[in-house]
């Protein structure tokens, strides 16, 4: 038992030691990689490893005779989770969601340091010494936070009301519902039950299990499957349709899109927001094929009232590509990222 | 002998007659129902040219349509009367305040019946005893609350009369024959809770009170089909079925009333009622035990707050899959309305309500670790929880990761897109029922450790079986999470249906732990009592805060329920064109469910004050509840 929290012990002195790098800068954030695609899982492997380097640290000292008291425990735990936040993770998270976190760790840190009275006996110990003013130093202190803590929070509450020129913030709808149908040239499509005319097996007939099973691997890399390779001379039916999608593609839409489909195309910087980053899985690979159709048709300037404040530049496509020409682009992009497009059945 | 015979027979009969006269106003209202069925005919009487054919909107057969079209509205004063305020938060507030009550009196009385049943079955007498007090504390409660529940749908429908006319014209144009039916079987209900409560002295021993006992099951039976009935019309505005695309009704009332979401619809409030009443009555508990000044009170309102806990909870856990059930089918029957409730418009109040799915069963979990300081024994769980916190938390921040992100345009262009490479990943459904079950799954192994808070199991494969239960709940948080992940890599309609493997791990962890808990149990070495009332202050709070969370929690969920159909009165069908069809900022609704979950709780007080009003009056019979040397609760233990 001792090894082991000896062990974790390390594991929490040096992750301590690597994140207090990154806050003073001298050890870049990406020190410890975040591997794309495996960034949501390695951030909590990692705070998980963190929670248990505190046990150990905590275990090894109690052995050692200098008990770390429960108030600066939960004190420190809160502030490491916050600079963890603000420093750890890249690209840096915005405000308002480390603000739901930092709540959220205040919370836990209160329901660990009080689940039982003997801990929060302990915990709030500090805090009653220092109202009890005992001691000279103590009443010193009490009347420093008389003072202190007002300013403070005449401080937080004059920051919070003060105007200020930056912009403001926008809570933008990144998927507006969809309508029930859409015109293009002419003809109405049922966003709910149209299909995609290309996404045909060899005999011609609509097949989603067909084409799913030639998109490219998800993951690091996106591989090809094998004997499922667009550019093949030979490639034929769905695979020679997803060609075809991409050469559009790559002619028209890759300048904002990117030749990756990350949002990071050519142009992309000059527009805010920078263009859909097609490999997020929160973006296509959440909506139904006909969504996909509808938003490349009608463009930014097609949006709804609900895409307030309508921040995309896009093109309505259909003014320069036929339909065949939007489906198909449509079904490259589903088989480049690798995803499959929401059905309902 | 032969007089006791007598009794039980006149009993029986006495029940029969209720049950008859209790039908009696559905019997009455057939007629009306049957009327759909012959207008046609009546219809056809006065020439084949009238008779206009109908298509359904949802069903899509085919019927002669005898209603009036939906009314294309104005805005102005025929159709939208006004003061000089805005309609529709009126409507709200009285909308709101009746569901709060409404949700309250139905929840109660089946609270009731299954506490009278325990008393009923349990052999120990003093328990039984208690018990039976514990039921008619709660019915007491909820008399007042079933007045103010009348008074305050008198309130919604002249709110409605006033304020929407046409509207309300043609719903109960619509509607005519249910919402006679509703009004009769609120008579029912009324009669049978007033003979159910004043004749609890009456029929509290033997047979009698197995009578009374079934005057309970009618009483819920009555009070689920009204709360059903009501459903039909919210689910009709929501999923409009039965009516063509005009909004003419066809002739087939079942139609109208099983609409796409009114099952779903039902399930869900049915659940949402009972953890909510739960919720309640363990506020009041603890209000109570907080203001009480003596052991003996406090140990009572410690084990009424449990108990009152212990139930809501139980129907807490169901709620989240009841609530991804209904959602589904929204998608299913609009993919627009899923995505303006989801991933849209109304996507941030999502975020709202995970925070307060959250905050419930934070709630529940610390009131269970406060709980096992009233057990001696229940230290050595003490040490480990610290891990169950995190484990919580971890689920929690998952579950509440935003998918639209509100940033300032500085952030946005900082993130580099509208996409964050680690909160995206969270902020999808794949990930969230990961989160969610994660949360459940440790508020079952929460419950399972207070539930052998003070045993020490003495049977022989004890070992074995701590060993097993370590595996179970292992292998349930690995087969969770993996699922969460692989969710991310395959098509959307299997990932939807992950949630299935995902679900059944939670409820076997709930239902073969708790089984082979009991099992283990049995017989169990004691090591010391459960010291009712010994409990930290901070527990209350969190039942309170328990309580709290519902309230607004539903007060929220209606409201994004509500405004998902945009600017419909009926969706697709009626149009609302008074100035108030725009859908309100987050701030603006966040504060008016604040005021009506205030406005609730301040009246609720009145009503608690007033059941304490009745307490004084009888102090011999108060003194019947007050437990003696804190026997522990069955369910519990």
């Amino acid at each position: 038992m001792k090894a082991l929290m000896l062990v974790a012990a390390l594991i929490g002195a040096a992750g301590i030691v690597l994140l207090a790098g990154m806050v003073v800068g001298i050890v870049p954030s990406n020190t410890v990689r975040l591997i794309e695609g495996y960034m949501p899982v390695q951030v909590i492997a990692e705070l998980t490893l963190f929670v248990a380097g505190f046990t150990g640290l905590s275990y090894m000292m109690a052995a050692m005779g200098m008990v770390f008291p429960r108030f600066w425990q939960g004190i420190l735990f809160w502030a490491f989770i916050l600079l963890y936040l603000k420093f750890r993770i890249y690209p840096p998270i915005p405000f308002s969601v480390r603000a739901m976190y930092g709540t959220v760790s205040l919370v836990a840190i209160f329901m660990w340091v009080s689940a039982n009275e003997e801990d929060w006996n302990k915990f709030k110990q500090p805090i009653m010494n220092v109202l009890d003013a005992k001691t000279g130093g103590k009443r010193l202190l009490r009347y420093a936070y008389l003072v202190i803590l007002p300013i403070l929070i005449g401080g937080f509450s004059y920051n919070s009301m003060v105007p200020k020129s930056e912009e403001p913030i926008e809570l933008r709808t990144v998927h507006p519902a969809p309508p029930a149908s859409t015109k293009v040239h002419g003809k109405t499509y049922t966003l709910q039950t149209s299909q995609n005319p290309y996404r045909t097996n060899l005999e011609g007939k609509y097949d989603q299990d067909y084409s799913n099973a030639m998109t490219v691997e998800q993951g690091m890399g996106r591989l090809m499957k094998p004997n499922a390779n667009p550019w093949d001379k030979d490639a034929q039916g769905y695979l020679k349709y997803v060609r075809e999608g991409g050469e559009i593609f790559y002619q028209n839409c890759h300048f904002c899109h990117g030749d990756n489909l990350n949002g990071r195309g050519l142009h992309a910087f000059a527009f805010n927001p920078i263009p859909a980053n097609f490999t997020d899985p929160g973006t296509i690979a959440q909506l139904q094929e006909t969504f996909i159709f509808w938003r490349v048709s009608k463009g930014g300037i097609g949006l709804p009232n609900e895409g307030f404040p309508w921040a995309s530049v896009m093109p309505p496509w259909e003014q320069h590509l036929t339909v065949d020409e939007i489906w198909k682009v449509v079904l490259f992009e589903y088989w480049h990222t690798g995803y499959y497009p929401r059905t309902w059945d | 002998m032969g007089r006791v015979a007598g009794k039980k027979l006149f009993s029986i009969m006495a029940l029969c007659a209720m049950v008859g006269l209790l039908l009696l106003p559905i019997a009455v209202s057939l007629p009306s129902l049957a009327m759909g069925a012959d207008a046609p005919d009546a219809v056809k009487k006065d020439g084949e040219a009238k008779v206009e054919k109908g298509r359904d909107v949802y069903y899509k057969t085919e019927g002669i349509a005898i209603g009036a079209p939906a009314p294309k509205t104005v805005d102005g004063p025929r159709d939208y009367p006004r003061y000089n305020f805005e309609s529709r938060v009126l409507l709200w507030f009285a909308n709101q305040q009746h569901l709060y009550y409404g949700s309250f009196v139905l929840a109660v009385p089946i609270f009731c019946m299954v506490i009278e049943f325990m008393g009923v079955v349990t052999k120990d007498k003093a328990m039984a005893k208690r018990y039976d007090q514990l039921a008619y504390d709660f019915i007491k409660i909820s008399l007042t609350a079933y007045s103010l529940t009348a008074i305050l749908g008198g309130i919604l429908i002249f709110t409605f009369l006033t304020l929407y006319p046409a509207f309300f014209g043609y719903l109960s144009g619509i509607f005519r024959p249910v919402m006679h039916i509703y009004a009769l079987m609120f008579v029912a209900e009324s009669g049978t809770l007033y003979i159910y409560y004043y004749g609890w002295d009456k029929m509290k021993e033997g047979f009698l009170k197995w009578i009374h006992l079934s005057m309970s099951v009618i009483l819920n039976v009555i009070g689920t089909l009204l709360m059903f009935l009501a459903n039909s019309w919210i689910g009709f505005m929501m999923s409009p079925a039965g009516v063509d695309e005009q909004g003419r009704f066809l002739g087939n009332i079942w139609h109208v009333i099983h609409t796409a979401l009114w099952n779903p619809l039902n399930v869900h409030r049915i659940l949402g009622n009972m953890a909510f009443g739960g919720g309640v009555v363990a506020a009041y508990a603890a209000y109570k035990f907080l203001a009480s000044k003596t052991d003996e009170d406090r140990a009572h309102y410690d084990w009424m707050g449990y108990i009152a806990m212990a139930l809501g909870v139980a129907f807490l856990i169901p709620l989240p899959f009841a609530g991804y059930w209904l959602m589904r089918e929204v998608y299913a029957y609009r993919q627009q309305m899923g995505i303006t409730l989801m991933g849209g418009l109304l996507a941030w109040l999502f975020i709202i309500q995970a925070t307060m799915i959250g905050i419930l069963f934070l709630s529940t979990n610390y009131y269970l670790w406060q709980a096992l300081g009233r057990m001696r024994g229940a230290e050595k769980y003490q040490r480990y929880i610290k891990y169950l916190v995190f484990v919580l938390c971890c689920g929690y921040l998952v579950f509440i990761t935003p998918h639209t992100i509100v940033m300032t345009p500085a952030e946005l262009k900082a993130m580099g897109g509208q996409q964050h490479p680690v909160l995206g990943n969270y902020g999808v459904m794949s990930a969230k029922n990961g989160g969610i079950n994660v949360i459940i799954t440790t508020t079952i192994l929460s419950f399972v450790w207070y539930m052998r808070g003070n045993k020490v199991s003495t049977v022989s494969w004890s070992k074995f079986g701590n060993i097993f239960m370590g595996i179970f709940f292992g292998c349930a948080y690995v087969n969770i999470i993996w699922l969460a992940i692989y969710g991310y890599y395959i098509p959307a309609n299997v990932r939807v249906g992950l949630s299935v493997p995902q679900v059944a791990t939670t409820l076997s962890c709930l239902f073969f732990m708790f089984a082979l808990n009991t099992a283990m149990m049995k017989g169990a070495k004691q090591m010391g009592a459960i010291e009712w009332g010994k409990i930290s202050v901070r527990s209350q709070y969190a039942l309170i805060m328990l309580a709290t969370a519902f309230t607004w929690m539903m007060g929220l969920m209606g409201y994004i329920r509500s405004s998902v159909r945009l600017f419909w009165h009926v969706n697709e069908i009626m149009r609302d064109n008074s100035p108030w069809a725009y859908t309100h900022t987050v701030g603006f609704a966040a504060n008016m469910i604040s005021f009506n979950v205030l406005f609730f709780w301040v009246s609720i007080l009145f009503v608690f004050w007033l059941g304490s009003l009745g307490l004084k009056k009888a102090p011999v019979e108060a003194k019947a509840g007050v437990p003696g040397a804190a026997p522990q609760p069955a369910g519990g233990h």
